[in-house]
């Protein structure tokens, strides 16, 4: 009965889908498989175009600045992502227990920085490290160490982590504390009754019942770091130390947009979007399995 | 509801129409309809309006439409997408005469020299009219130039009656007795700039690159570890290792603030240098003067240059011979213009007649205490020999910083940076099908 009513008007519910549908070829569809097919084929500068297969995928798979920076953006998701997301969420936890005017404020402020747009966000940290600028240049003094130098090959990482960790907990705060919204408040006070601190609540009941929404901030972290871009970029300017191929993104940008290779660059995009997609997706079935055991 | 619901989708609709119909008719127009023709450039010169401007008044039958898309590499990776793309770019494009190779094999330039271009050869200094063409082919018009000289502060110097150095040697003892003055000073800055440090290779006699299209398209030199260039390295990996020479990358804010505070007490600068420092430099005004640039050899004088543009004419032009024109006119002998590329954009020209007037030779600048600093900029670009470029010039210099800032933070020895760019640049210069040198 339901089947054959939504077959009743196919041209108006084709019409309805077409929009969207449209967007979706023209911006999606088309750009990623032109794409791809440009990925297949190699074009040197002396030589000129030519078929070449997987070759591309061959070379970046085998390409040492690539693999350098794709162990670069490794280590500093495995630091920066556990931090961020556990700061948002004791955040979180703390913003729904807390129900002051205060905490309204905080969350407005807290959410402030993703609001900046990423380009302005790195350029003003940017002039933050600056040792003739910025005020946290000179803080190692006050306890007798050197300036310290937020440009340099040690702390470069620290310095760039620092700025996606300001721009994206107050956004992840957010996503956790709605997740949090959504659980039943008689779970609280069942566990209230049994006797549970609110600690114990945070840790027992609150954090459990919103592990989705946990696992969905992970996967979006996670492929955000794999993209690291802008700060890179922007830093640059700043700070010599980063190179050409400091992240596997900006490598990619850098062989389309400085070598004029625009093949190369299709192939590392599409390398990495399979390596972001794979990793997601082991993600995701793991945090499933482990719900489900 | 469904109201809301069909608005939407209408306006969805219209909103992927618009955008599909404004990505097809990206090109730009011809003037077959009778009119003037319109020709259009891409260009990032500060006060570029008024030249523009005066263009326009001074020409019933070609206009320009002016855009800045981005400076430099902003501009570059537009014109990179367009040419791959086979549409998109300007008639006239702004390029620097490190990138012209670059763009050459792109086969992305329009020989100029079929329009009559190469009769403007006089015009220029000979080295960047060397730099700009192929043979008889013209591929780009000059504008303007970077030759190199040292700003010091001569204030410090004379009050703590140091020698204003006349070659390296007496450079890096005046950077000694300058940090026994004051231990928080640098000598200067070694500022990650690809042409900044080529302009000190060039003017140490070093010619590691060497390219021409005509000749092969397929072939190219690369001798980054001659000693004349490896002497220039080691040089200043020396004075940053002793603590001589600062590592802030150039106009940064804290590369400012350090000309403008006593921390740089030089900067080896180009022509271009007293516009952008009476600009940017507002304490020390007054405290600077200009010497030659110091010598690597007592009684030399050898020099360089660091930066400098063209234009060129790009292969999707509809109008060749109308965009050579433009190229060729938009400053050119244009009075108008150059008064306001010397006065307000501060530019170095490249004109040999506008460089020679008095009016450019004579000026005194404030910021240098009323030294007529284009007296030494000027002979500098007379005297500049011949230099080439590799057509993937962004690679090289790419390279070379990387390994630099690799050097600057212990990670590498300076000896072995030109050794490791030489093999990385080689390397790339096969796999895109180049036989090396």
């Amino acid at each position: 009965m339901r089947r054959r009513r939504m077959t009743d008007h196919p041209v108006a519910g084709a019409l309805f889908v077409l929009p969207f549908f449209l967007v979706v070829v023209a911006f999606l569809v088309v750009p990623l498989g032109y794409a791809f097919w440009l990925s297949l084929s190699s074009k040197s500068l002396a030589l000129g175009e030519q078929f070449t297969g997987f070759g591309n995928y061959t070379r970046a798979f085998t390409d040492p600045v690539l693999l350098d920076g794709f162990l670069r953006v490794l280590v500093f998701g495995a630091v920066q992502v556990p931090l961020m997301l556990g700061i948002a969420l004791v955040g979180a936890l703390t913003l729904d227990a807390v129900t002051t005017r205060f905490a309204i404020a905080f969350r407005l402020i807290a959410f402030m920085p993703y609001a900046v747009p990423a380009v302005l966000g790195a350029l003003m940290w940017g002039f933050l490290y600056s040792r003739t600028f910025g005020p946290f240049a000179d803080l190692p003094t006050a306890f007798g160490g050197a300036p310290a130098d937020f440009f340099s090959a040690d702390l470069l990482l620290v310095s760039l982590g620092n700025i996606v960790t300001w721009a994206w907990t107050g956004y992840n705060m957010i996503v956790l504390y709605s997740a949090l919204q959504g659980v039943p408040r008689e779970m609280y006070e069942a566990a209230l009754i049994d006797g549970a601190s609110q600690v114990q609540i945070a840790v027992r009941v609150k954090v459990p019942a919103i592990r989705q929404a946990i696992a969905l901030a992970a996967i979006f972290s996670v492929i955000g770091t794999m993209q690291f871009f802008v700060e890179p970029y922007v830093m640059s300017r700043f700070a010599p130390q980063i190179s050409a191929g400091y992240t596997p993104n900006l490598y990619a940008y850098n062989q389309a947009f400085a070598y004029s290779d625009f093949h190369y660059s299709a192939a590392i995009s599409f390398a990495l979007g399979f390596v972001v997609f794979v990793a997601a997706y082991a993600f995701v079935l793991s945090t499933r399995k482990r719900r489900s055991s | 509801m469904l109201g809301i619901n069909r608005s939407r989708t209408l306006v969805s609709v219209l909103t992927v129409a618009g955008l599909l119909a404004a990505t097809a008719c990206g090109g730009d127009s011809g003037g077959s309809d009778g009119g003037p023709v319109r020709v259009s450039v891409w260009a990032w010169y500060p006060e570029f309006k008024g030249v523009v401007d005066a263009f326009n008044a001074s020409h019933d039958d070609i206009q320009v439409d002016w855009t800045n898309v981005g400076t430099g590499p902003d501009q570059y990776a537009k014109l990179k997408t367009a040419f791959t793309a086979g549409t998109g770019a300007p008639d006239v494009a702004m390029v620097e005469f490190q990138q012209i190779p670059t763009f050459l094999i792109l086969d992305a330039l329009v020989d100029m020299g079929q329009y009559g271009a190469g009769a403007d050869e006089d015009l220029y200094a000979e080295w960047a009219w060397q730099q700009a063409t192929d043979g008889d082919k013209v591929f780009a018009i000059p504008v303007d130039g970077g030759p190199m000289a040292l700003m010091y502060r001569k204030d410090l110097f004379d009050q703590h009656r140091i020698p204003v150095p006349t070659t390296w040697d007496e450079y890096a003892t005046a950077a000694e007795k300058m940090k026994a003055v004051d231990p928080d000073a640098y000598i200067a800055s070694f500022g990650s700039d690809g042409g900044w440090l080529n302009g000190l290779m060039w003017q140490a006699g070093c010619r590691p690159y060497g390219y021409s299209i005509t000749e092969a398209r397929d072939k190219v030199k690369i001798d980054l570890t001659h000693p004349d260039c490896e002497k220039v390295i080691e040089f200043y990996g020396d004075l940053v290792e002793r603590d001589l020479m600062a590592t802030d990358p150039f106009f940064t804010a804290d590369a400012a603030a350090a000309l403008d505070s006593g921390k740089y007490w030089t900067w080896a600068a180009a022509g271009w240098t007293p516009g952008y420092v009476a600009g940017s430099l507002k304490n020390t005004a007054g405290k600077w003067a200009v010497a030659p640039m110091p010598q690597w050899e007592k009684g030399a004088d050898e020099h360089g240059d660091w930066g400098g543009s063209t234009f060129t004419v790009t292969k999707q032009a509809d109008n060749p011979e109308a965009a050579t024109v433009v190229a060729r006119e938009l400053f050119g002998k244009s009075e108008e213009a150059w008064d306001i590329g010397l006065n307000k954009a501060f530019l170095y020209p490249l004109v040999k007649d506008v460089a020679a007037d008095p009016a450019f030779t004579g000026k005194a600048y404030e910021f240098f205490n009323g030294q007529k600093v284009n007296e030494i900029f000027v002979p500098v670009s007379e005297k500049l020999g011949d230099f080439d470029y590799t057509p993937f010039q962004d690679f090289v210099f790419g390279d070379l910083l990387d390994r630099c800032a690799e050097a600057t933070s212990g990670q590498r020895e300076w000896d072995t940076v030109l050794d490791a760019t030489q093999k990385n640049v080689v390397d790339y210069a096969r796999k895109q099908g180049f036989t090396v040198e």
